[in-house]
């Protein structure tokens, strides 16, 4: 028996082990994650692939997919989404204690089941307010990857690739920021609440994050310096701007222009009236009590703020997730985290007319193993597991898919990581397959393999 | 060996070969002016007309950016200036290229690049025993080829064990031996970042090490790119032998012990050609090991070592190359190969006869990485003003006038403490841990100043985040205050004119004199009437979140639940704010500290030019 004060990390070390040790007994080669053994995942487009190249297996791809024809067809439709907020669930969240219980079966573990507003479909008993807004929600059950480390899983969820030390890929916040963000708007269009997500990749840093630490915290460094009021920092502004004016004649150089142009946007968001979108003390004690007073309760306001304010993507991040011991009570103090946040986001957008133009999305790097280990915990899984998508431009009311009575596998509507990124990227009325040329000078697309799952879309 | 059928034409890949075939020279022989006339005759045919020479000033604050990672201090610049004698730019080459500058600077250049973002094999990563290992190597001039062999063949102990992360931050003294007497060999944690991924390693080693981009071969075949899948995967089979072993299995399995300490060897097994596999590894171990030539390891005793020795062999035709167009890059601003690290027939190489030139005496000089860059840095070429004069080409792919260069994260720390000189002024109030303090301020800007080296900047590649922290963040807005001992207080105290100590603050900051314009124009600033502004309360001493130096933060999306927060707000300077004199809090006080404020801000403080 395992000691119970085993820490993650420990348990994520022992697991490596475990690896090593499998490797070695399979003559020195076996790949991943031992849980990925167990559904390996199938490339159903694979013969497409095969002596063709990139771009015209793309073309090929969407050509013999009807999937494919028919999220083109969606690219017209009205109903789109403007905005996107990711929950980001950080560690890999236990499907089978949220999404897709099986109460009963031997992977089920003690937690129980309810109803929700979609006939016949139950989430766990720790969603309450989550059941009552169902109708807004697709629960894709059939999710299914192969990356079962948390830094390629993180890696993949974030940018819809494995990582490739070739290639930076943008996160699905840079590409949004990148295809949906007004240049003019005075706030970045891309925040990251709570983590610092992961960057714009090769789009370029303009493109990335802005990083809050906090919720509730304004962002870093926007305030006047100790001892620096307005009327001084404007003589500061000024004293450079003579510096500039000189250096830039000098060299005529476009990337002083370049640098001038980044600190003229700086000095703009200092002065932005949408910095009020930070500040969620201005809001309602009822409205913030809803939210939950947990820092991810806040940082779903803080996102509902900044959307309303014209923020494209805003990522909130919900640590806590990599239960290899004390499972159960931990997702449940998980979902009485995210049970008021999310459900209010939902409730909060629509009340305010957002819903039908922001999309929301609930998502971990990949889901836990159904068999219970001996420290009550479950394990990196990413064979089979479970996303959500609400809001603009998503078929609600549904779950998608199905794995079989213990969870161990996607039996129904598999989806792949490129078909849910091909799927996202239609919702918000960004071409999935408009490929972009990297620093490299090869074309890299939001996703080269996916095509959008046509159930899923409004 | 065949070296033949790899060029598929195109004049890049026929001077590689040319490189390849002339090592029979013993010495080196390239002159400095034999590069400006290759140049110039470029220039002439393409009709572009160069920038004037930089003068002493400039050029002295380049080299020590580019050598060293820092610029002058003001005494030296001053000294510099006054000297009259005739190759006092050679000399002071020479001088930075033996200073221990030389050795940090590019320790933390190989360290960043070798070690660069996630490691996915953290634990048994030990960072500090790697960084000493670099910093012994440039302290010894290790020859290049030596370098690559030693750091893909290592093999050995990979740390002293204990809580090594405290090592990488100077907390306790680095070793060579552990308790137990073992011998360490720092290089072994580059191989061990990527345990379980030989892919990973193989596709690293190739595009930092010959710029081969084989990697973009994993996915699929490219219809017209030369490498294929199937040389991928024979490439990755050399280094798939290759194995951790805990030193202490017991204290490596307990929890409590953490003995990550490791042993990393080879297991010489023979190929055997069996079936293909399916999956990740296994695809990799059934493949035959050859080197990208088509050089056969599978009878090799020790397959990585095999392949260390093809790779860095004078006959290789991308190793030398590919580490003088990442050399001219750092110098000049721009690769012959851009990106510097992909290098196929398809991309067009800029004047392939001057790599190849230069390639040859590298190989020549037994891969002298400080030969290199003294040829590098005494040509004209690297000697021109970044002011354009007459016709240039305006993308400058020819270097025709000094391209302008973005300071990275450590040399913007180093830049920033060199100028308000507040080294003194952190030891003194921030409790000593030097290094663990400038590592936490360094992690706060490189999470913010995440520049691609790799790359050619075209244009300025800033976010609103860094701006906002040179603005109005605490480390700059402290430092520019008159802290005793620091820079402006030493400046205010000093006896003269307005036009002195702007002078002073000048050579502090830009490296150079202030003109008479620039005199007359700062004087009337400083002098102007203004009003003093209250202290609006005391600077936050403390982060929002606390940095603890014990380097989990520099952890981006960390293993497991751990994310990283993103270090903002950490100033070691806060506390010593109240020490100022109440003399210097005056109006005019305040305008001195708002012109060391803005030259610290001004883009000729902020970039290489």
């Amino acid at each position: 028996m395992k000691p119970t004060n085993i820490s993650e990390e420990e348990m994520d070390y022992l697991e490596d082990l475990e690896e090593e040790r499998v490797r070695e007994e399979n003559g020195g080669s076996c790949p991943g994650p031992v849980d990925s053994f167990a559904t390996p995942t199938l490339d159903r487009r694979g013969f497409v692939k095969v002596g063709l190249g990139g771009m015209l297996s793309l073309m090929m791809a969407q050509w013999l997919d009807p999937r494919a024809a028919m999220a083109a067809q969606q690219a017209g439709a009205p109903k789109k989404a403007k905005a996107c907020i990711l929950l980001w669930m950080n560690g890999g969240p236990s499907h089978l204690d949220t999404w897709d219980p099986k109460p009963g079966a031997a992977t089920g573990g003690p937690l129980k089941s309810i109803k929700t507003r979609i006939p016949g479909v139950e989430i766990s008993e720790h969603m309450p307010q989550i059941a009552d807004v169902a109708n807004h929600l697709a629960i894709v059950r059939g999710m299914s990857s192969k990356e079962g480390n948390h830094q390629r899983a993180q890696y993949l969820m974030h940018t819809g690739y494995s990582p490739n030390p070739t290639i930076q890929h943008p996160s699905l916040g840079g590409w949004v920021s990148e295809e949906l963000g007004d240049p003019k708007f005075d706030l970045p269009s891309f925040v990251s609440i709570s983590g610092p997500s992961l960057s714009a990749g090769f789009l370029g840093v303009q493109y990335g994050p802005l990083v809050i630490q906090q919720p509730g915290q304004p962002p870093a460094n926007v305030g006047y310096a100790p001892g620096v009021n307005m009327t001084r920092f404007d003589m500061r502004q000024n004293a450079l701007g003579m510096l500039e004016n000189e250096f830039s004649a000098e060299t005529g150089d476009i990337k002083v222009k370049g640098r001038d142009a980044v600190y003229g946007k700086a000095v703009r968001m200092m002065r932005s009236p949408h910095l009020k979108a930070f500040e969620i003390t201005d809001e309602p004690e009822a409205v913030k009590t809803a939210y939950g007073d947990t820092n991810f309760g806040r940082g779903c306001l803080m996102a509902r703020r900044l959307v309303e304010s014209g923020v494209k993507f805003v990522e909130v991040v919900l640590d806590g997730w990599d239960t290899h011991t004390d499972n159960f009570n931990r997702v449940t103090k998980q979902m009485n985290t995210y049970d008021p946040a999310m459900a209010t986001l939902i409730k909060d957008l629509e009340e305010r007319k957002l819903l039908d133009s922001t999309l929301v999305i609930w998502m971990g790097e990949f889901g836990r193993t159904p068999k219970i280990n001996g420290n009550d915990g479950r394990d990196h899984f990413p064979g089979a597991w479970s996303a959500v998508m609400a809001g603009g431009g998503v078929r609600g009311g549904q779950a998608y898919g199905q794995t079989d009575a213990e969870g161990t596998k996607v039996v129904d509507k598999q989806v792949i990581v490129p078909d849910l990124f091909a799927t996202i990227s239609t919702v918000l009325g960004m071409n999935p397959s408009k490929s972009f040329m990297t620093p490299v000078g090869r074309p890299i697309a939001i996703t080269e393999k996916g095509a959008a799952v046509k159930d899923l879309l409004a | 060996m065949n070296w033949k059928h790899l060029f598929t034409g195109g004049a890049a890949m026929v001077a590689c070969f040319a490189a390849g075939t002339a090592q029979a020279q013993s010495s080196a022989t390239l002159k400095p002016a034999e590069i400006d006339h290759m140049v110039r005759a470029e220039w002439q045919k393409e009709g572009v007309v160069p920038a004037a020479p930089a003068d002493d000033a400039r050029y002295l604050r380049r080299i020590y950016l580019d050598i060293t990672g820092n610029i002058p201090p003001a005494e030296v610049v001053s000294e510099f200036l006054a000297d009259k004698s005739p190759n006092k730019r050679v000399q002071a080459v020479d001088r930075l290229l033996d200073s221990p500058g030389y050795v940090s600077n590019w320790t933390n250049y190989w360290d960043r690049t070798l070690m660069f973002g996630r490691v996915e094999q953290a634990r048994v990563v030990d960072k500090g025993a790697f960084r000493l290992w670099l910093t012994e190597q440039f302290d010894k001039n290790t020859p290049w080829n030596k370098f690559v062999y030693d750091l893909i063949t290592a093999t050995g102990q990979n740390s002293i064990g204990g809580d090594y992360r405290k090592t990488r931050l100077g907390l306790v003294p680095a070793s060579t031996t552990d308790a137990d007497g073992h011998q360490i060999n720092g290089a072994t944690n580059w191989v061990l970042r990527f345990q379980g991924k030989p892919e990973d390693l193989s596709g690293t080693a190739s595009k930092i090490f010959l710029g081969v981009q084989i990697q973009c071969a994993q996915c699929h075949d490219h219809k017209t790119e030369k490498w294929k899948q199937t040389d991928f995967r024979s490439f990755t089979a050399c280094f798939v032998n290759t194995r951790p072993q805990p030193v202490n299995p017991e204290g490596f399995r307990d929890k409590m012990l953490k003995d990550y300490r490791m042993n990393l060897v080879d297991v010489n097994r023979p190929f055997v050609p069996r079936g293909k596999k399916a999956g990740n590894a296994a695809e990799y171990a059934a493949s035959k090991p050859t080197a990208l030539d088509g050089t056969d390891f599978s009878e090799s005793a020790n397959r990585r070592q095999g392949l260390a020795q093809w790779m860095t062999a004078k006959e290789n035709p991308w190793f030398a190359e590919a580490i003088v167009n990442r050399m001219w890059s750092h110098f000049l601003g721009r690769g012959f190969v851009e990106p510097i690290d992909d290098f196929r027939p398809s991309n067009p190489t800029i004047m392939p006869d001057l790599m190849a030139r230069l390639s040859d005496d590298f190989v020549a000089s037994g891969y002298d990485m400080k030969h290199l860059i003294r040829t590098i840095c005494t040509t004209q070429v690297y000697n021109l003003s970044s002011a354009p004069a007459g016709k240039t080409d305006p993308d400058n792919t020819l270097w025709a006038r000094f391209r302008l260069k973005p300071m990275n994260p450590s040399q913007l720390v180093d830049s920033l403490v060199q100028a308000t000189n507040t080294k003194p002024a952190l030891e003194k109030y921030a409790g000593g841990n030097l290094d663990a303090i400038k590592l936490n301020v360094e992690r706060q800007f490189s999470f913010l100043f995440d520049v691609d080296e790799e790359f050619e900047q075209k244009d300025f590649e800033g976010t609103i985040p860094q701006a906002l922290l040179l603005l109005n963040g605490g480390i700059v807005n402290t430092s520019v205050t008159p802290i005793p001992g620091t820079a402006l207080a030493d400046t205010l105290t000093m006896p003269g004119t307005d036009a002195q100590k702007i002078e002073a603050l000048y050579l502090r900051t830009l490296s150079r004199k202030p003109t008479a314009t620039e005199l007359t124009k700062w004087t009337q600033f400083l002098n102007e009437p203004r009003e003093m502004v209250a202290d609006n309360g005391a600077p936050q001493a403390r982060p929002a979140q606390p940095m603890r130096p014990n380097g989990k933060a520099a952890n981006a999306a960390g293993k497991g639940g751990k994310k990283m927060q993103a270090p903002t707000g950490f100033n070691p300077l806060a506390r010593a704010a109240n020490r100022i004199d109440p003399a210097f809090k005056t109006a005019k006080g305040q305008a001195y500290e708002d012109l060391f404020w803005a030259l610290l801000n001004s883009s000729e403080f902020l970039f290489n030019h």
